[in-house]
């Protein structure tokens, strides 16, 4: 092979590892985060420095880059899921359960939206249900219906035909401050799939 | 039987030396930390910037409701309203004052970048009235982790920028709750005081 060849080949391979490493590495730590940044409880995901000012850089640009005004983490969290506890894609061609319990002192919100952030036309105009406009159980537990077609009870739509990503915001600073501690706090409500079509 | 043997490498992989492929981890790294550090600067799609051209400086305005096609802003709790204020403190300091009448109320304060350096939850049972006044703050000391604050009582409020969004965030218990939410959104306000 001649020098040229050999030159080119190197050349070439170190812009990739540069370029590609550097650049594809710095957006997966800013888009899906990793465990510098998140944290994750079985489908739900957090960025537990999110909104204080003295968050992590990946953080911070994640904050910056999707165009997200959070709360600071010592007051609430957000939880994202884009999968059901089982780990197969949240998607409106199935319908899903969760189960809210053991946040009754805690101000919660559920919402669906789109992969990208948007809210899911609905002819119900709902798109999410709180601590405040949900109807629990008995026993004080409340159970969302996540389906495309109306449901009985908590009824959470989500039509459309595409990927849904769920947004759980919890504002309880003390489950907030276990979460970016490092601790155990207590389990968020797992996402089951009930049946797809 | 066939001893067990790695596949040979093509030729070209073969030309490529230790020296190349450190060189471009290191300048990989590099470009990771210049690209992390470079995205909060950008300032292109934050949430500032989205909101910022259809806001008037030191005036709150109620938000229209999101709706599908109308979001303010992505993944921002739907059932609720919003009032929000673009402040702009550089030559006076503003007053702020709002009410927080149920659980999940909250007032904030955010700089550009998103940073949430103030931040007042409504209080469980009873209604908050909160009067602070915003003023420069100097530089980024200010926000070392223990001198950050959940509702504090004093209220000379610092900020580390002259810009920055104020927040008052009503969640609707119901359809039939949205007018009172509007009416207490409507006595909230940001007014420039001399300093």
């Amino acid at each position: 092979m001649s020098l040229f060849s050999n030159i080119f080949i190197n050349l070439a391979v170190f812009a990739a590892i540069a370029l590609g490493g550097g650049l594809g590495s710095a957006w997966y730590m800013i888009e899906a985060g990793s465990r510098l940044s998140t944290r994750s409880f079985g489908p739900w995901t957090t960025w537990t420095a999110a909104g204080r000012p003295e968050a992590d850089p990946y953080t911070r640009a994640h904050t910056v880059r999707n165009g997200l005004l959070p709360l600071a983490s010592t007051l609430e969290l957000t939880y994202r899921a884009k999968s059901d506890s089982r780990g197969g894609k949240i998607n409106s061609a199935c319908d899903y359960a969760i189960v809210m319990e053991g946040f009754d002192s805690a101000w919660w919100n559920l919402a669906a939206f789109d992969a990208r952030g948007r809210l899911i036309h609905n002819p119900a105009d709902r798109y999410a249900f709180s601590s405040d406009t949900v109807m629990r159980e008995s026993d004080g537990r409340a159970i969302i219906s996540l389906a495309r077609d109306a449901r009985p009870g908590n009824w959470l739509p989500i039509g459309g035909g595409s990927r849904v990503t769920l947004v759980l915001t919890i504002q309880d600073p003390a489950l907030a401050a276990a979460v970016y501690d490092g601790a155990s706090p207590k389990p968020l409500p797992p996402i089951e799939r009930v049946a797809c079509r | 039987m066939k001893p067990f043997a790695l596949p040979k490498p093509p030729k070209w992989l073969r030309e490529v030396g230790w020296r190349t492929v450190a060189g471009g981890l290191l300048l990989g790294g590099i470009i990771h930390i210049v690209a992390t550090l470079a995205v909060p600067l950008a300032g292109q799609g934050n949430a500032f910037a989205k909101l910022a051209q259809a806001l008037p400086v030191n005036r709150m305005v109620i938000l229209a409701p999101p709706s599908p096609g109308k979001e303010p802003l992505p993944f921002l709790t739907p059932d609720a309203l919003y009032a929000i204020c673009r402040y702009d403190i550089s030559v006076d300091s503003l007053q702020v004052t709002a009410q927080l009448a149920h659980l999940g109320w909250t007032l904030s304060l955010h700089t550009p970048q998103g940073d949430n350096f103030y931040v007042m939850p409504a209080q469980p049972a009873r209604r908050s009235d909160v009067v602070l006044t915003l003023i420069p703050g100097g530089d980024r000391v200010e926000f070392a982790p223990s001198q950050r604050r959940i509702g504090a009582p004093d209220t000379n409020i610092p900020s580390p920028s002259t810009e920055g969004l104020i927040l008052v965030r009503a969640p609707l218990k119901g359809l039939a709750w949205r007018a009172e939410a509007e009416a207490i959104l409507r006595r909230a306000s940001c007014v420039p005081i001399k300093r």
